[in-house]
This record gives C-alpha cells, sequence and structure tokens, in this order.
C-alpha cells in the first residue's frame, strides 16, 4: 500500500477533489470509481476481496460507505 | 492508513445490515473492523444539512484510526469488552429485503447503463424501514423517529478534534446532572472502548428508555466513573430536521409540506400567544405523494393553529411524532390554519 496522502484524505472525505459544479451525478460516480481505484489505495465496492486481504495481512479493516452526491 | 486495509462501497445495494448498521442519513461512514467481522469502532457524524463536516475533521478521524489499531493490536484478548459495539438482530438482512425496495434493484451498480438509478441510496434503509412499519398500521416509535441521536441530546457538545472529548456541558441537562464538565475525556460508555462521536451515538442509538448509562472518564490524571440518566423521552430533544429521511416523514404526516415555527414578529401580528401552535407552511409539494397538501388547499405561508385539536406549541418534528404515533395512513385530520387574516379549515390525508 503507497502512504496516505492529502490527496487520498480529501478523497476519503470529500469524494473527488476535482469535481466541478457542471459535472452531472453519472459523472460523478464514474470518476468517483477511476479516481479511487487509481489512487492504488483502496478496494472498490468489493467487501468480500476487503475481508480475505484482512485475513490475509493481519490487518483491520477500513470500509467507508460513501453516497456519491 | 497503510496499516488497513481500506474497502470503499457506493452503492447500499445488497448492504448487509447485519453488519453495517449506522446512521443511515449520513452521506459518509466508516467501519473499523477485524477481518473476522468484530466492529471496533465507527466513525462519521453529521447534525447539519449544509454543513456535512461540522461534525467531524481529520484530527479526530486520525485518532479514531489510532484507537482501532491499539483494539487491534490486543484483539481477541479484548473481545469480550467490544460485544456492545457488535450489530444487533434486524429483520432485513439487506435493503434489497424491504417489501418497498424489493424487486427494484440489482445486487451491484449497472455502471454500463443507468448507474445513478441503479444505486440504493443509505437514507433509503430508513424510509422503507419507517414505511414498513407505517403500511403495517404500526406507531413509528421514537428510535426509529430520532436515530442515532447526537450528545446534545443528552447536553454533551463533544469535540469533533477529539475521539470524544466535552466541549461544553447543557444547563440542567442530564450531563451535568451526571457530573461531567468540560475537557472529559469519555473512555467508555456503557462499557465500550469510544474511538469517536459515531461511537457515542451508537451506545445512544441502542439504548432503552428510561436508561442510566455508565461512563468512564479521563480528567486530568484521574479516571471517574460518572452515571448518565436519561429520562423517559430523552430523544425527542434530537434534531431530525436536517436529515434526508425526514423529508419522507413530511409526506406522511404533512402531505408534503415543509413546517417552520413562526416567527415572534409573525405572531405578534396574528395575535398569538407564544404557547400556542404556529407553523408556518414554508413549502408545499408539487408532484405526487408529496402534492396531497396542495390538492387539500393548503398554500405557502399558511399558519398551522390547529392540528386534530392540538393549539398548544409544537415544533414541526413533534408534530409529526404526535401524528405518526397516533393516526394511521387513511385518516383524515382536521386542521386550521390562518391565511391573509382569515382562519380557514381544511383536512390533511395522512399517508
Amino acid at each position: 500500500m503507497k502512504k496516505p496522502s492529502i490527496v487520498l484524505a480529501g478523497l476519503l472525505f470529500l469524494g473527488v477533489a476535482s469535481l466541478t459544479a457542471a459535472e452531472d451525478r453519472k459523472e460523478r460516480v464514474l470518476n468517483d470509481r477511476k479516481e479511487v481505484e487509481a489512487s492504488g489505495n483502496w478496494i472498490y465496492n468489493d467487501l468480500p476481496r476487503g475481508f480475505a486481504e484482512a485475513a490475509r495481512t493481519g490487518k483491520p479493516l477500513l470500509v467507508v460507505i460513501r453516497c456519491i452526491p | 492508513m497503510d496499516k488497513f486495509v481500506c474497502v470503499r462501497l457506493v452503492q447500499a445495494n445488497a448492504l448487509n445490515l447485519t453488519l453495517f448498521q449506522f446512521d443511515y442519513d449520513l452521506t459518509f461512514t466508516v467501519f473499523l473492523l477485524n477481518a473476522d467481522k468484530t466492529i471496533y469502532g465507527r466513525f462519521g457524524s453529521r447534525s447539519d444539512r449544509k454543513d456535512a463536516g461540522k461534525d467531524i475533521s481529520m484530527e479526530g478521524f486520525r485518532k479514531a484510526l489510532a484507537g482501532a489499531l491499539d483494539l487491534h493490536k490486543r484483539y481477541p484478548a479484548n473481545k469480550a469488552l467490544l460485544a456492545g459495539k457488535q450489530p444487533r438482530p434486524t429483520r432485513f438482512k439487506t435493503p434489497d429485503d424491504f417489501p418497498s425496495l424489493a424487486g427494484k434493484y440489482k445486487p451491484t451498480l449497472d455502471y454500463e447503463g443507468k448507474v445513478v438509478q441503479s444505486c440504493i441510496h443509505c437514507h433509503q434503509v430508513r424510509d422503507a424501514e419507517r414505511r414498513f412499519l407505517r403500511d403495517d398500521k404500526k406507531a413509528i416509535p421514537d428510535e426509529v423517529l430520532y436515530p442515532y441521536p447526537m450528545p446534545n441530546a443528552a447536553g454533551l457538545a463533544l469535540d469533533p478534534k477529539e475521539k470524544a472529548t466535552v466541549t461544553s456541558v447543557g444547563s440542567g441537562s442530564p450531563a451535568e446532572k451526571a457530573g461531567f464538565k468540560a475537557g472529559d475525556e469519555i473512555l467508555t460508555l456503557e462499557g465500550q472502548p469510544i474511538l469517536s462521536i459515531a461511537d457515542v451515538q451508537w451506545v445512544l442509538h441502542n439504548a432503552s428508555e428510561p436508561a442510566t448509562l455508565t461512563a468512564e472518564i479521563l480528567r486530568g490524571r484521574k479516571r471517574i466513573k460518572l452515571a448518565l440518566d436519561l429520562a423517559k423521552d430523552w430523544r425527542r430533544q434530537s434534531d431530525i430536521a436536517w436529515r434526508t429521511t425526514t423529508w419522507d416523514l413530511r409526506r406522511m404526516a404533512a402531505g408534503g409540506m415543509v413546517l417552520q415555527d413562526a416567527t415572534a414578529e409573525e405572531r405578534r401580528a396574528a395575535k398569538l400567544p407564544e404557547d400556542a401552535l404556529a407553523l408556518r407552511v414554508n413549502h408545499v409539494g408539487e408532484y405526487g405523494d408529496h402534492a396531497v397538501a396542495k390538492r387539500a388547499g393548503f398554500k405557502k405561508d399558511d399558519i398551522l393553529l390547529s392540528v386534530d385539536g392540538q393549539t398548544t406549541h409544537l415544533a414541526e418534528s413533534e408534530l409529526f411524532r404526535y401524528l405518526l404515533q397516533r393516526k394511521m395512513a387513511g385518516e383524515k385530520i382536521p386542521v386550521t390554519v390562518l391565511r391573509d387574516g382569515a382562519r380557514i379549515d381544511l383536512e390533511l390525508l395522512m399517508q
């Protein structure tokens, strides 16, 4: 896993940092997946994989449930 | 965060409600848990419609993560301490199991098609729970009307930059009577290690009425035990006006109207005493089930003076509670409104 960054923190709290008001909700949903997956730090919408990874590594899980507005 | 396996879920479709129980009005919530599904803590709180960040901070989040790592290091020796943090039995295992949502959504989002429309939003879980009770001709109980109370319902204001540190104590509140003071750090509540304001809300959400909650606090270097007595009806101190799910309560109880206490000036102009019911109609819904009030003749800026014979002061949420616990869908309620100086009698259909 890469080290956390300000960008990652922004992703976590606000969704996708690069949004503009003109983007519609569909774009936001699609961009969220693209950008969060590209960060390399997150397992996206795949909880069983998360649990398997936690069992394998012995790490705890951090599960963010985020409704993209 | 590299000490965690990080998972991001952006849908409630097929969400495991036997595990993920939280304030479904939130648009951002975090679970910290073990691979065996034991929950260490929750993070994510909200009490304002516009300012979603008022009750959370990165500092508080970092401290919650550190607390979870500490619990993880001591696990499973501390498993008994965590028992109260675990989910409660639930009738519906996923959102899709609720009758009002069944068959309408697939387990995964349709990224190739209408992705937005394919998503079950978290607030729909709470909406579906209330609708289930309503359709079943049951009163909606306080714990469903006032979910996940913020600690201020008990008189505690907590610092969002800390895990659970008291910034102020309400005068005359249960917290003041229990002996809480500004600066106290809540270490445990009902024996549960507290990592966040959300953890405090979890305890409050599951508290009975009345209840006495045991808190262990750190004051300076001293650990002190306090007993927080919560009276019957204590949840009703919670503000629910900001919640997305209150929109559906407005459909059920007010035919789609948004109501707000009349101002002191409006009361003076209408010669209404301070303790009289005076709820101004701020908005009347235009479409479908949210236009029931409009079709019944209610108009924006009407002032409700009497509802089902109730003429004493009630806030919007108090009126909803009164109606949703006593009146079933299909009943018609007499309402008197003030409009341009004249009193007009109307009927409001409960849904």
